[in-house]
């Protein structure tokens, strides 16, 4: 079976693993992600008829206190940035984790999602901003963890993606 | 001048000579072009003729696969799909061919794998055989009781020193699982998240210590697992051990990463998140499965002949105890069947002891004392009597004496199913028994001619009456005497014979005595004579063996003596009395 390595990025309790969580079923405790600031899990789906084995590595969320590790993302087959949609600061940091990211394993593919859709009247990011994303080439998702909306569509099409992909990017 | 063949020759005088000029073209054009003429029409035939000739490809074919297969893989997945179908229209079309072609390759993978498992399973059974004699397995398989665990577990867990449980060969980059193998009865958590932890670990501790990339993570100890890693350029190998490794065993798993960077170079370099590719690493892999155990201590020779005697010396001690109870038993049995009222139906030795059923006559012997009497412990022997009258002479005349209750002049034997009484008795009793005697089982007649019903007091009044008279100066017995004599020797018998079986004796004295007419010397003589005639005219001194006689005279002195008339004292009296059992029969000559 094909595996591929996927990060989730984002800021700090933007629903990366409430994310996850509902894509998998947990094996190791959320207690890692404060020791060691990641946490690794595993998904299956299916891709052209192709099982296609993700194993995601749910980083710890990136603030002014602790910073993503780069040598985490190393070897990542595609990445997903989470973005609360209620808080526009994370939409900064997801800009500069993917800078982080592209500098540190290449133009792999990757998927944006605006996370909490489920109290969309309180987003702080608007569409112009996620107009903007677009044009910048970003695939934009609206997600809730919270609902389970958009979850399966995030990693389904980040999968596709990836499969997709010419060959295994270097760094 | 022109070349055109085909251009008419304007300054040509006449067409015939026109005609030969032509002919001569044509045959200078032959002679000067004929080579690139031939090949001018072959290209022109290619030209027209534009398909590919299977002669052409098959020269270019070789290189053009080579060509395109180091540009790119598309060659392998246009050519896949094809080679699939036709290996499998061969496998179903010549299956014995393909069998032929791979055996060679897999008889040995798998009598090798066979071999491995074999081994593996040979050696923990002969671990836990080992351990399962010893007094240290006793303690082990207590442990095991006791925490729940299975036994092998705990035997492995004292007595291993190290085992490779499991080995990942993990893709050094990206953190995925490219093999796993694992030892049997391992525990095996989510290998590929396992993977993925143990890379994001040893990136972590880099960084946390600011190491450089080729300085590693190179071993970490969890309670009684140590994981140790070993690096290669695209791979590294992470081997789970429980126990102590010695520092040899890092050499095997180099040995294995080296060989696996040998074989599968490209597939390592070019790695996109397919492991397929290296299935074909299992050998290394359980090559890295090492397991070492201590050696079970061998016993000391003095120790194994201490045992081997104490065996010896139980064995012996539990035969010959063995041997005597058997024969208590048999003991037992024999007496059983020769003691009267008992007789053995079921007789069986258990492993708690011995179980007896049978008959017994409630007259017969207490069954408990036969088995102390046998040497056996009373509790040992478990025994069912079922109630029944027994047929023994024996028992017939005890069951005789325990239902009529004869009085003690009274004495009664068998006489095979004849039951004889003798001696005195009540008639009450007498009748009573008569009626009862053939009732009791084991009895169908009853005789008892033997026995007197008059009582002995009776008697001994009949004789002591008994006077015989004589005529003056004779000591012959009237014949008008005879009956009174007869009437008294009857019960002088009859009393005998009850004195006898009541275990008394008679004292019969025979008294003469005269009247006082003649002298007193004659007197004497006379009355002695008449005492003796009575005395033999009862039967002598063998009257009976239970009765002492005694002839003499009426003392002068004795108050019994008759008086009267002369006529009344010429007579012989009778004294009967009942004496001690202990004394002979004595005979007092008159």
């Amino acid at each position: 079976m094909m595996q591929k390595k996927v990060c989730m990025l984002g800021g700090f309790a933007v629903g990366k693993t409430s994310l996850v969580r509902r894509f998998v079923s947990n094996v190791f405790s959320d207690h890692y992600h404060t020791t060691i600031g990641v946490t690794v899990e595993k998904k299956s789906v299916k891709v052209d008829d192709r099982d296609v084995m993700l194993v995601l590595w749910d980083i710890y969320g990136e603030d002014e206190f602790q910073r993503v590790r780069e040598s985490y993302l190393r070897g990542s087959a595609g990445y997903i940035l989470v973005m609360d949609g209620t808080r526009k600061a994370t939409l900064d940091t997801a800009l500069a984790l993917q800078q982080t990211a592209a500098r540190t394993i290449g133009a792999v593919p990757f998927v944006s999602i605006i996370n909490k859709a489920d109290v969309r009247s309180e987003w702080e990011i608007d569409e112009r901003v996620i107009e903007q994303l677009r044009e910048r080439g970003w695939p934009v998702l609206f997600g809730s963890a919270k609902l389970g909306q958009g979850v399966e569509e995030l990693f389904a099409l980040l999968a596709t993606q990836m499969v997709s992909a010419p060959s295994f990017p270097r760094d | 001048m022109s070349t055109d063949p085909h251009r008419p020759h304007r300054d040509s005088p006449s067409s015939e000579g026109r005609t030969s000029l032509d002919e001569d073209w044509t045959q200078l054009r032959t002679l000067l072009l004929s080579p690139e003429q031939t090949q001018l029409d072959e290209l022109r035939d290619r030209l027209d003729n534009r398909a590919v000739q299977p002669r052409d490809v098959s020269r270019v074919l070789p290189e053009a696969f080579a060509v395109r297969g180091e540009r790119d893989p598309q060659l392998s997945t246009v050519l896949t799909p094809y080679v699939e179908n036709g290996f499998v229209a061969t496998i179903r079309k010549s299956p014995r061919a393909i069998v032929d072609a791979i055996a060679p390759i897999m008889g040995p993978a798998i009598r090798q794998a066979i071999a491995r498992a074999l081994q593996g399973m040979t050696q923990s059974f002969n671990h836990s055989l080992d351990e399962s004699l010893s007094v240290r397995g006793l303690r082990w398989r207590l442990e095991a009781w006791r925490t729940g665990r299975p036994f092998a577990e705990v035997v492995l867990l004292h007595t291993l020193r190290y085992r490779v449980e499991q080995v990942f060969l993990i893709h050094r980059e990206t953190g995925l699982l490219l093999h796993h193998v694992a030892a049997e009865g391992a525990v095996v958590q989510d290998q590929q998240v396992l993977s993925g932890m143990l890379t994001a670990i040893q990136s972590y501790v880099r960084d946390s210590f600011g190491a450089s990339p080729d300085q590693t993570l190179d071993h970490f100890r969890v309670g009684e697992w140590t994981v140790w890693i070993e690096q290669g350029s695209h791979a590294y190998l992470a081997g789970v051990v429980r126990g102590a490794p010695p520092e040899t065993l890092r050499e095997d798993f180099q040995a294995a990463l080296d060989d696996i960077h040998a074989q599968q170079p490209d597939a390592l370099t070019h790695f996109d998140g397919d492991a397929a590719p290296f299935k074909t690493t299992q050998t290394y892999l359980e090559s890295c499965l090492h397991a070492h155990y201590e050696p079970p201590p061998r016993p000391s020779v003095l120790k194994l002949w201490i045992l081997g005697g104490a065996i010896i010396l139980l064995l012996s001690w539990w035969g010959v105890m063995a041997y005597q109870t058997h024969a208590r038993w048999s003991n037992l049995l024999a007496e059983l069947g020769t003691e009267p009222g008992m007789v053995v139906t079921v007789a069986k030795s258990t492993l708690t002891g011995y179980h007896l059923e049978g008959l017994r006559d409630p007259l017969a012997k207490d069954p408990s004392a036969v088995v102390i009497e046998a040497g056996l412990e009373p509790s040992s022997v478990k025994a069912v009597w079922s109630p029944y009258y027994s047929l023994d002479p024996q028992l017939v005349k005890t069951r005789a004496q325990s239902m009529l209750q004869p009085p003690r002049s009274v004495k009664l034997d068998l006489e095979g199913d004849t039951l004889v009484a003798t001696g005195s008795a009540p008639i009450d009793w007498a009748r009573e028994t008569k009626r009862l005697a053939p009732l009791i089982p084991g009895i169908a007649h009853y005789r008892d001619e033997g026995l007197v019903t008059a009582p002995i007091p009776d008697l001994l009044e009949r004789v002591n009456r008994t006077v015989v008279h004589f005529r003056s100066g004779s000591s012959t017995v009237e014949p008008s005497e005879r009956a009174v004599l007869g009437a008294v020797s009857a019960a002088l018998r009859e009393l005998d014979q009850a004195a006898s079986q009541s275990g008394q004796r008679v004292r019969l004295e025979v008294l003469g005595s005269t009247d006082d007419t003649g002298s007193v010397t004659r007197n004497i003589q006379l009355s002695k004579e008449r005492a003796h005639v009575v005395l033999v005219a009862l039967g002598g001194e063998q009257l009976g063996e239970a009765t002492t006689v005694i002839a003499s005279i009426v003392p002068s002195t004795d108050q019994r003596r008759p008086t009267g008339e002369a006529s009344d004292q010429r007579i012989v009296i009778l004294r009967a009395s009942l004496a001690a059992a202990n004394r002979g029969n004595e005979a007092a000559r008159p």
